[in-house]
Formats: C-alpha cells, structure tokens, sequence
C-alpha cells in the first residue's frame, strides 16, 4: 500500500520530491528484478535477483518511515533467508536448473491474460478510488518501533504467541523430511577398501585423478587424463560443468601416444 | 373436496409393531448370521404372521367405528424440528392403508411359507427371508406413512429390498445386471418423488399429507399440477409404468416368489397406491390427471402387447402385470369415480396374480427351473393342482364371471366409457382392446403349459410341488375366485374407501348401462381366447420359437424395443455426458495436456499418474478465479 | 508511552492451550524418549490432551465473549466447531495411530529423509522405524483449527490458517506407499496453499485499508457507518474469499483437491478432509456473518454463483472418477457448494443449518476414509473402484457401512446427510435464494448416483479373482468407524438433540 501511496506524485502533500525520486529510480528497477528473476535460468542467479527485490522494498519502507520494518527486511529476509537459500543451492549444487520449456499448451498465453487483467483490475479500481490512506502519523506518534511493539505484545499478542507454534511445526517439520537417521553403523574406511577391490565393484580402487592429471594443461577446468591417455570427466567438479566452464579436452589430449605404437594399451 | 378434513381422527398404539415385527425379523437373521440357519425362516414366517393378525386386530377396530372415524395415527418421534421445517415421524392407519396392510401381511406370509419350500435348497435361504421380512417392513412404512417424506423412506425402503432380491442369485451376470437396470430406472422415479416432497415443502412449508390436503383446491392449480406430474413420475418409476416400464421384465430375474410378491401383488403397486394417497393433489389439477390417464392407457396396452409374445412364462406374466396396473394407474387418473376400482382392482389383481407366479414358480419347480413355455405342454396331467389353480387365476385375469377380475376390471371399464365425451369413448375402448388382448395372451399362456402335447425334454421328469407351495396357491386362489364379488356386492369396497378418496363425490349418469359394458367386454374376452385357440391349439406348437415371423412379433419380443429407446433417450446422452466430462477432466482439470500424455495416455495407469497435474495450471486457476471474482465484486463500481 | 498489558481470558482459550501444550509435549517426547517407546507415550498423550481439551469445551460451553485483546471469539459457533473438530481430531488420531494394517508398519513412511525407492528407503523400512513426529503435527494442525474458527481479526485468522495448514502440508508427502505421488500431493498443496495464502493477506491489507483495522467489529461498524472506500473493501472481500474458498475447496480454488486427497497418506486424507472443512467454514462464516455481514449485498451474488458452480461441477466430476479417494474428493467439493450454500442464506437458519452440516459432513467423512484404509492388496490400499465390486459378499458388514456413509454423503434420508441437506436448502429458501435450493436439489441427484454406482458395485457385482481383500478391522480404526457410524446414524434418525443444540449456539458475538 505504501508502494501506491509513493506512487501517486499528484496527491499533494504527502510525497516528497526526493522521495519521488528515489522512488521512480528504484521501482523500476525492483520491478525488472522481479520479472527477471522468474525468466533467468539458474536457481543462484533468481536468489540474487530476489535479495535485491527485497532490498528495494526495505529502502522503500525506510523511507515511508517505517523504519523498523525496513531494517528487519534486510536483516531477516536479506541477510538471513536469502543468504541461507543460497548456501543450500550451493550445497545442493548450483547446476540444478529448470527446463524453462513450457509444455502445456496455452498455459503461458492464460497466464499472460490472468496476470494482466488481474493487474489491470486492481489498478484501475485502486487509481480510480485512491482518497488516501488514514493512520500513518497516529500510528507514528510515539515512534515507528514504540508503536510497533505496543502493537505486538497489547494488541496481537495472541497471534503473535501462536505463530510459536508455526515456528515449531516448522522446525518439525524440517527435521522429519531432513534428518536420516542411521540404521547401521557407519561404514569403517577398512570395509570400504574392502568394498572397492571386490569383484565386481563399481567403485574405483584408487582416489580418483585430480583435474589436469597427465594433461597438457593442469588448470582444475582440464579433465585428466587417464593412462590410457582418454579424459576422464568424473575428475572436474560437476559446479564447474554445470557453469559450462569446462575446456574441451580434445586439444590438450597427448596425440603423440594415441597415434604411436600401441604397447601403452 | 372438504379441505379441513382430518385423515385421522383417533390414535392407536399398535401402528407401530405392524412395522415393528418383521423389521425385527430382518435384523435378527442379518445380525444372527449362519447361526440362524435352522430357525430363520421359520421366524420370519411367524412375524410376517404375527403382523397380519395386528392388521386384522386393527381391522376390527375399525370397523367397530363409523365412517368418518375410522383412520387412526400414531406418532412416533419428532424426526426433524429445526424453527420453520418440522417433521414428525407418524403412521396413519385409515381405510386405505388398511387395504394394503393386509394384502401385503397376507400374501406376504402365505409367500413366506411358499418359500420354505421354494428355497428349500438354497443354502442362502436365511438372507432371502431377512430381505423378504425387510421388505415387508419397508412396505409397510410405505403404506402407512403420514407424510411423503415418510412414504418416502419406505419407498427407498422397498426399493433396496426389491434390488436385493433380484439380484439375489447375484453370482449370474445376467441377474446382477437386472438388479441394476431396475435400480437405475428406479432412480428416475424416485427423483420425481424427491421434487415432489420439495415443491410442496416450498409451496406450503409441510409435507403431511394432512397439511398438503388443507392446501388443496383450484387455488393452487399450477402447484398441483406440478406436484401431480413429480408423483406420477414417481408412480411410473415404481410401478413400471410408462415410459419407465423396462425393468419389470429383467426384474422377474429373482426367484419366483420375490416374482408374486413384489412384482406382481404389492411393490409395483405402490404407484397406484401414491396416486390414490395423493388424490388431493390430484383432484385439484386436471392436467395431471389426464397425464395420468394417457400413462395408463398406453401402458396398458403396451404390457399386453409384449405379452403377446413372450414365450419366457414370467415375462408373460410380467408384462401383464404391466399391462394389470395400467388398467389401475387409468382408473386412479379418473379421479373419484376411479380410485376405489383403482384399489378394487389391485387387491383382486393381488391374489390372481400372485397365486400365477406361484403356479409358475410351481411349474418351473417340477421342470428343472425351465422357464420356456415352448419346452412345456400337457403338464395338467402332471401337476393337478398347479393346473387347477393357474387355471382359476387365469379365468380371474382375463375377467371371466363370477371370478373376481371380472368385478374389478368391468368396473374399471365402465369408468373409463363414464369419463365424458370423446376422451371417455377413446379410453373405453383403449380399455375394451386391452381386455381382448389379455383374453389373447392368457390363454395363449395357459394352453402352452398346460394343454396341447407334450414337449418337454427326456430327463424332465415333472411333479407336483410338496404341499407347503401348493398350500399357499390354493388359498390365494380361493381369493381369486371370491374376492371381486366380495368387494363389488353392495359397491362394499366403494364406500369403505369413500371417506378417504371421494368424499362428497356424487356418481352422475353413466354414459353406458352396465350391463352393456359387460356384454361388450365379454365379448371381447371371447374373441381374444377364440383368437388363441385357433392360433396354439389348432395348430401344434413348436419347442422352438420361429424366426421366421411378422415384423410385428418381432417388434414385441423385443419389448416394442423400449430398451432401444431407453437407450437413445436416456444411457446415450448420459455416456456422452460423462465421457466429455472425462475428457476435460483429463485434459483441462487434471493437465494432462502434454502431448505424450495425450499419446501415451492407454499405456497405463502409471503413465497418467506422472502425467497428471502440473500445480502451475492449478495456480493459474486460481489466479484466473481470483480475476473473476474481483472484476464480480468490482464490476458495479467500475 | 504507557503499556497496559494485555488480557487473556485463559479459560476460555483455555482447549486451545491444552491442545498446544500437548503438542509441545509430543515434541519433547520426541526429543528425549528412546525411538521404540515413542508411540506408547505419544498415542495417549495426545488422546488424553484431546479428551480433556473436549471435557473444558463442555465445561466452557454457555461463554460467550471475546477475549485476548479482541483476537478471540469464544461463542456457540465456535466452541460447536471446537468441540466437533477435537472429536473427529480423536478419530482422526485413531486412524493414524493404527498399526495393525500394514504389515511394515503404519500408513507412514519409515523414514521421510530417504529418497524414495533408494537403498535407504529400504534400510529403514527392514528396521521398522516410524515417524511418530505426526502425533504432535497432528495436535499442532488441531490447534490451529480450533482457532480458525474463533480468530476475531484478520491476523490471527491468518495465523491460524498458516497453523493449521503447515503441519498438513508436511504429512500429506509422508505417505508410505506411493511415495512419489504423496510427496507431489504435498509439493502442490504447500505451493497451492502458500500461493491462495498470498491472495488472503493481500485482501486483508485491502480491509485494512478500508476500515482502519483488522478486527472484525471494528470491519462491520466502518461498513455499517459506510466510512472507507468501497473499492477498498470490494476488493479486500474478493481477495480474502479466495484464500478461504481455497480452504474449502470450491470451484475454481478446488483443483488441489484430487491431487492431495488422492496422494495423502489415507489417514491424513481423512482427517483433513472431514477438520479442515468444518475449521475453514466456521472462519469463513464468522468472516462473513460477523466482519461483512453489512456487506452481504455485494458478496451474496459471488459467492452464489461460486456454490453452484462448486455443487455441479464436483459432482459432474465426481460421476467421472475411478479411484475412490479422488470420488470422495470431488464429492468433497460437491458438499463446499451445498455448505456455501448455508453461508450464502446468511440467516440464522442458515448458520445452524451449515454448522450442522459441518458437524455430520465430519463424521461421515471419516467414517468412509477410515473404510477405504482396510480394503487392501499386497501393495497397500487398493483405491481403485474396481477393487470395490463384490465386496458386499466377502464383507458384508465393512459394504454396509460404507453403504451408510455413501447413503449419507447422498443425502438419502434416516442418514445425517439428508437431515443436513435440509437445512441448508430450506436456508436458502427461506432468505429467498430458489435458485440455489434448485441447484442444489438436482446436483444432489447427480451425486447420489456416483455414492449409489459403488453400492450397486459392492452388493450386485462378482469380486475380482484377485481382488483387495479386507483387513480385519483392527481395533483403533473399527473404533473410530463404529463412532463414525453410530453418529450418522443417530444424527439421522433422532437429529433433534444435536439441532437443538446449534440452534441455541447459532449466535456470533462481536
């Protein structure tokens, strides 16, 4: 709401000049970020364009002088939660990314219309009727946080008491579909030798080459080479080819070896 | 009519063990299992006993009271009382009801007893008497609700028991089949009752029929004229009328005595019975009763039309019923002048009916469950007694004198011809037709079973039945041959019934004497059975019906194709109905529309499962929903 | 700035406590007490804390007031729905404590962390673990259902709405069979939910907007002095129905229905088919006889055409369905349009008529899912119709009570069901809406026919040569059944204690 209230330059009174500014500067920006962040590829870079978003709005709310709500923007949603969503996708692995194909056909087009005339719906009754909003300096006199938390411990102290229960349901819930349990114990480094050399294992009997290994190139974007002089991919980090900053390997292959006699095979 | 006239004036306590004794027979047997093996039919028997020596009790009171006097209530509990909608669960026993409560106590037991040995070895014979004990009840309640809302419990009632015990041999397809077609069409019927309970909770805030009759009167024309064509919707429904009169050939499915009792003496007369309780309704709105008259006529001549040429003995039976109760929905449609032929003819139709199936049940019990009238012949001289009695109910049906379909049908007859103008000469003769006809098909019956040579196969041997289904025959045909003259001496039925279905109604002068419609309708009898014997007896029958005849035969044996027609009319529309609904189900609402979904969809199961809603179509929904709703909300104000 | 501290009547909110506490509880126990004794405490701590949260509502039954700084209302309405949702809550915890039908366990997965059909899954399902963390999950969606129906302002609706909905979303993916498709069920659920959720706290921004408040006395005075800007409150109207239409599943809102219902651990269906619906509805019809009731010009309209088109379309749909559990989900949204259309009566009829609805909707609910939990194969539940057919004859007594829910949910009299259809229809009549009670009446025979086809599939068709078979009815879920089938019955034949009842509670205070 306190977006529209900075939104409308023609009431008189109640938006600063350079408040409209800094609003006409930032909004659009926020808005791009918004619509970007559903359009760009990779889950890292719509968490970026998320955090920002977020920051448009808390600066949006300082500057509406609710300054408490501003700062918990960006210490709660910035800096903790998207900063946590962030190191999961890191954990995770930044190469998850969606297929942004759509495939049900019309989906996109209805959505483009429902969208709009939701859009166009909300703006056009809201523009028409805009009188003002009551309540901001009342709500104010005694400070932004002041009246905030009389607000919280008189008023909503109820709601506020039961979103504990939210919180904990939360972290149940979290525990349930994150934590496993071990069954069995955990498997000494002797049984997993003992694993890898059994007939018919999988799993290689020696560490895995490290990038650039035999190579012509060791930088960590070259995959080893194996003695066979064939590259083995599982030796880059599967992040690097995710980002696609793998080198082809045919160039720094020994060609010298695969085009000799054959005694190395 | 008087509207401030009270269908019941005093109460009695007894009303409810009519109910109580068998309902208490049904949940003793379902709850006592395999236990009761031994002793439940027995029990049941008794309590089907004990009911009717209650409706005789009441009988008695009855009488000992005057005219006016005579019906009683009792009330049950306060079913629903919620401010404006109140019910009351009641009964209410009056000269109508007490009809039905003894013709249904009392062929109902002697069926019992005609069981025992009928289902002698059936090892599920327990079941089959706790389903004909829970019918009895739910009859019961039917007949003696105060309120269509408790008729119409006892109708669901009914027909759960009457779909039970079709499908009682339910392990044959066939059978299981029939159950659901008599249900399916049921349901139609039942929809017509449902809309008429609710017109008149809206029109006048009751559903007694009490508080429904001091509503009644030219006032309310429109409103009982809708009332009226829900209930004979209903009535159809029930009692295989037309256009809803297929079930009642696949229905002869169960076991023959489910045939006599259910389908022949007293369920499928709930119809008639409905129309003669609601003549109220009615009487107050002409339009539907000229409905009610065309039903009967067409489908009286449509039963007796089938029955023509059916060689299956129940189905011929059947269809005569059909054809029976057209005779009853038509004098019912009359309006006062008819109803107590209407229920004149349904008491005796009750016994001549009833004791037929019993006879055919009889036959079929001595031939190895043969049901083809082909395969039969000559069988007078095996089964005396079955012979001698379906032969009295046969000169019953088609209406000879002194025996008592000829009391009940002449009169109805002379109704129609009484009704006025050229209305009243076309459905006389419609009448007149149909007795012909039944003259026709009857004796066509009675000589391919019983006369003409034998041509049964080798390994049949055919005997008399054991006395305990003989029994129960002859006592219903001793009803068959007295009955009609019973209740037509003195118009004794008719003035029973004045007091609840005609009251003020004065007879005006009749079109034709009497005398002469006897003479017309017997004449019409005998060319019927002349027609007959020049066609079965004259002319050896074949063991295996001809293929190779007239179109029309054809027609008939096929039902005059009225499942065609149901199947145009009504499972078409429905299948396309439910197959457009899947269709966007699966591709709109589900979001199968991916195109490998599309294509792969038969594949399985599974398949459709991964394929199956994408929450991004949902939320569009949703979002598209949430649009809706405000452009709603906003539209007045933009 | 001076602080008054704040009063909180806390024997009036004093259930809802219990039940919180008990949760709290069963957290504990689940932090301190060895894996294997987990269920023994858990399953009568949470009953206990149930029963004695149902024995204070007896207690507290005649309050009626408004307590904690005005964000709780504790009147007949509420304390009925209240009451209602501990019992079916009981029920419901019956059902998803049982035991004794899968012979790896119960209807939970062993181990939710383990992907499924992974080596892990396997592990832990061989050493027979269980989550028992649904028992405070449960009590914790109990809470905020015991809530919902009582929040008194716009906030704490919505905190209870997030209350009791978390701990759904999070044990519909919990399913032991068919895990993938549960875990879609809870994806789109949460997503669905959070998404309608949005729409909700928009709309009561827009109140705000209008009125100053969120509170809904202070919502009716400023609509009942004509204070704000109409658009504003138009506006807050829609937007806030869609979040709770959402809830109740009514066309459009609806299409999470199937897919949840469908995928959801049968237990969990059960339960929150039969407590979310009445919790979602006793908000929605305190929201709008309370905070909007000034304005039911406006809304009466929408949320007419929205119950048609929810009682015809979910039935229609219904007709089309081979797995039980999405007929039952369809037939679910059938029964939000019936309800909607007590709520759109807004009269006193219609408030007792929909809270009695809720009430024996409840029940029958349950009753029918506890059913579809014993009728099994060796994969688990068989929920396919097909498996239905015959099952009259190699159980005639598990057909014939789940011919009595169908009966009921079909609205066939002598079962609770009709008895509540009645009321809502005659409702509507009475406040003038005869083209709802046509709708209705028909969409009714519609949807008798889809409850009837699968009794005619038990009592007249042959089983299937390889055929489900029918669990021996274990104690806890025969329990819960019996209480199911005895309150349908009951409520049908004699339903004049319980109208009586709700007549006299039928009255909001604000």
């Amino acid at each position: 709401m306190n977006l529209i209230l900075a939104a409308n330059p023609f009431t008189p009174g109640q938006t600063g000049t350079p408040e409209a500014v800094l609003f006409w500067i930032l909004a659009p920006l926020a808005v791009l970020a918004a619509v970007s962040m559903i359009f760009v590829k990779k889950a890292v870079h719509s968490a970026l364009l998320l955090a920002w978003v977020m920051i448009t709005l808390a600066i949006f709310y300082i500057a509406e002088d609710a300054p408490f709500l501003g700062i918990v923007q960006i210490v709660v949603y910035t800096g903790a939660v998207m900063m946590l969503f962030l190191f999961i996708l890191m954990l995770v692995g930044v190469d998850s990314s969606d297929s942004l194909v759509e495939t049900i056909k019309g989906q996109r087009v209805m959505a483009m219309i429902g969208a709009l005339g939701f859009a166009v719906l909300l703006i056009g009754a809201i523009g028409r009727s805009y009188t003002g909003f009551a309540g901001l300096t009342a709500a104010n006199t005694d400070g932004n946080v002041e009246g905030l938390a009389q607000l919280l411990f008189t008023r909503y102290v109820w709601a506020f008491e039961v979103v504990s229960a939210l919180l904990i349901t939360a972290a149940l819930g979290a525990m349930v579909l994150g934590h496993r349990e071990r069954s069995s114990e955990r498997p000494t480094q002797r049984e997993l030798s003992i694993l890898r050399f059994r007939p018919g294992s999988k799993l290689p009997g020696a560490p895995l080459p490290n990038p650039g290994v035999y190579a012509l190139h060791n930088a960590v974007d070259v995959p080893a080479l194996l003695p066979d002089g064939t590259p083995d991919p599982s030796s880059v980090s599967r992040v690097l080819k995710a980002r696609g900053d793998v080198l082809d390997t045919k160039a720094f292959e020994m060609h010298t070896i695969e085009e000799g006699e054959d005694e190395s095979k | 009519m008087e509207a401030t006239h009270a269908l019941a004036s005093g109460t009695s306590s007894l009303l409810v063990w009519l109910i109580a004794l068998p309902a208490l027979g049904a949940t003793i047997l379902l709850l006592a299992g395999r236990r009761s093996d031994k002793w439940g039919h027995l029990l049941a028997t008794a309590l089907s006993g004990a009911s009717f020596v209650v409706g005789l009790v009441e009988l008695f009171k009855m009488l000992s009271r005057d005219g006016e006097t005579r019906g009683v209530s009792q009330h049950l509990f306060t079913w629903i009382n919620a401010g404006s909608f109140n019910v009351e669960a009641g009964l209410l026993l009056d000269q109508l009801s007490i009809c039905f409560v003894l013709l249904i106590t009392g062929v109902g037991t002697l069926i019992h007893v005609y069981s025992i040995a009928y289902m002698e070895h059936d090892h599920d014979r327990r079941r089959f008497f706790s389903y004909l004990n829970l019918f009895i009840a739910a009859m019961l309640l039917l007949v003696l609700g105060d309120s269509f809302l408790n008729l119409y419990v006892g109708w669901e009632g009914v027909g759960l028991a009457s779909y039970l015990l079709i499908g009682f041999w339910n392990q044959k397809p066939a059978y299981a089949t029939a159950a659901k077609k008599a249900f399916v069409v049921n349901r139609i019927g039942d929809m017509g009752l449902s809309f008429a309970i609710m017109i008149a909770f809206t029109a006048f805030g009751t559903v007694s029929f009490q508080g429904v009759a001091n509503h009644a009167g030219p006032e309310h024309k429109q409103i009982m004229t809708w009332m009226g064509l829900a209930l004979l919707l209903a009535a159809a429904g029930k009692s295989a009328q037309f256009p809803l009169q297929s079930w009642l050939g696949d229905a002869m499915a169960g076991p023959t005595p489910v045939s006599a009792l259910i389908h022949a003496a007293t369920m499928v007369t709930a119809g008639v019975y409905l129309i003669t309780r609601s003549n109220f309704v009615f009487d107050s709105a002409p339009t539907a009763q000229l409905m009610v008259v065309i039903v009967g006529v067409v489908t009286l001549l449509f039963g007796a039309l089938i029955g023509t040429a059916k060689d299956d003995i129940k189905k011929a039976l059947a269809a005569s019923t059909m054809s029976q109760i057209g005779y009853m929905v038509l004098a019912a449609g009359l309006g006062p002048a008819g109803y107590a032929f209407a229920i004149m003819h349904l008491l005796t139709h009750g016994f001549f009916k009833a004791s037929m199936f019993l006879g055919a049940g009889s036959v079929m019990h001595g031939m190895n469950d043969e049901v083809d009238m082909r395969k039969f012949g000559r069988l007078r001289l095996a089964m005396p007694i079955t012979y001698i009695t379906f032969g009295l109910g046969y000169l019953a049906i088609i209406g000879v004198p002194p025996f008592s379909g000829f009391f009940s049908k002449d009169k109805i007859i002379e109704a129609a011809f009484n009704a006025g103008g050229p209305r009243g000469w076309i459905i006389g003769f419609a009448a007149l037709l149909g007795a012909a006809i039944t003259a026709f098909y009857m004796t066509r019956v009675m000589v391919l079973t019983f006369f003409g040579q034998k041509r049964w196969a080798d390994e049949a041997h055919p005997h008399e039945s054991p006395k305990l289904m003989t029994a129960p025959i002859i006592i219903l045909s001793i009803g068959s041959i007295a009955a009609g003259a019973l209740f037509a001496f003195g118009s004794s039925l008719q003035h029973w019934l004045e007091p609840v279905v005609a009251r003020g109604f004065v007879e005006g002068e009749p079109a034709l004497q009497p005398i002469v419609v006897s003479i017309m309708a017997l004449v019409a009898v005998a060319l019927g059975v002349a027609l007959a014997y020049i066609k079965y007896v004259r002319v050896p029958v074949e063991a295996v019906a001809p293929t190779n005849v007239s179109i029309w035969t054809r027609f008939a044996r096929r039902d005059l194709l009225q499942d065609a027609f149901n199947e145009a009319v009504f499972m078409r529309p429905g299948q396309y109905l439910t197959r457009a609904l899947s269709f966007f189900d699966r591709k709109v609402v589900d979001g199968a529309v991916n195109g490998t979904g599309a294509l792969f969809g038969g594949l399985s199961v599974r398949v459709r499962r991964v394929q199956t809603g994408y929450v991004r179509t949902y939320a569009l929904l949703i979002l598209v929903g949430a649009a809706l709703i405000l452009a709603a909300m906003l539209a007045a104000r933009i | 700035m001076n602080f008054v501290a704040p009063v909180i009547n806390y024997s009036q909110v004093l259930p809802i406590l219990i039940v919180l506490g008990t949760a709290l509880l069963g957290v504990i126990v689940e932090a301190f007490v060895a894996r294997d004794r987990r269920y023994q405490i858990q399953v009568p701590l949470s009953i206990a804390g149930l029963v004695v949260a149902f024995v204070w509502i007896l207690k507290i039954h005649a309050t009626t007031a408004i307590t904690a700084e005005s964000a709780v209302a504790i009147d007949g309405p509420a304390l009925v729905l209240q009451g209602a949702i501990v019992i079916l809550g009981i029920a419901g915890l019956l059902l998803i404590a049982e035991r004794k039908l899968d012979s790896s366990g119960d209807a939970f997965v062993a181990q939710a962390a383990a992907i499924p059909g992974s080596e892990a899954e396997r592990t832990a399902t061989l050493a027979k673990l269980t989550q028992t963390e649904v028992f405070p999950l449960t009590l914790f969606a109990i809470a905020g259902m015991m809530l919902f129906p009582a929040a008194n302002d716009l906030v704490t609706m919505f905190v209870a709405l997030e209350v009791l909905s978390l701990p759904l979303y999070l044990m519909s993916g919990l399913a032991r069979r068919r895990r993938l498709l549960s875990q879609e069920a809870a994806l789109k659920y949460f997503l669905l939910g959070a998404f309608s959720s949005a729409f909700f706290l928009y709309g009561a921004a827009f109140l705000y907007g209008y009125s100053g408040s969120v509170g809904f006395r202070q919502i009716r005075e400023a609509i009942q002095t004509n204070a704000g800007n109409d658009v504003f409150l138009l506006t807050g109207i829609a937007l806030v129905s869609v979040g709770l239409l959402f809830k109740v599943s009514a066309v459009p809102f609806h299409s999470w229905t199937p897919d949840v219902y469908q995928g959801a651990p049968t237990p969990v269906t059960a339960f929150m088919a039969a407590c979310t619906k009445i919790a979602a509805f006793g908000a929605f019809a305190r929201l709008f006889y309370v905070g909007l009731s000034g304005a039911r010009w406006d809304w009466r309209p929408m949320l007419t055409v929205i119950a048609i088109a929810t009682m015809v379309l979910g039935a229609l749909w219904a007709l089309t369905q081979t797995d039980i559990k999405r007929m039952l989900a369809y037939s679910s949204v059938a029964h939000s349009g019936f309800i909607l259309t007590g709520i759109v009566a807004t009269n006193k009829a219609g408030l007792s008529g929909t809270l009695f609805y809720l009430v024996t909707y409840g029940f029958t609910t349950i009753g029918a899912f506890a059913i579809v939990t014993l009728v099994r194969n060796a994969s688990g539940e068989a929920t396919h119709i097909s498996g239905y057919a015959g099952l009259g004859k190699r159980s005639p007594w598990i057909a014939m009570l789940l011919s009595l829910f169908l009966l009921a949910l079909a609205g066939i009299p002598l079962t609770s069901g009709f008895v509540a259809k009645f009321a809502v229809f005659s409702a509507a009549y009475e406040s003038g809406s005869t083209v709802l009670v046509i709708f209705g009446v028909l969409t009714s025979a519609i949807a008798a026919f889809f409850y009837i086809r699968l009794i005619v599939l038990m009592f007249f068709q042959d089983p299937e040569e390889d055929g489900p078979t029918v669990a021996a009815a274990p104690l806890m879920t025969t329990a819960a059944i019996a209480l199911c089938a005895t309150v349908t019955l009951v409520l049908g034949i004699l339903p004049n204690s319980l109208v009586h009842v709700i007549d006299a509670a039928s009255r909001f205070v604000f």
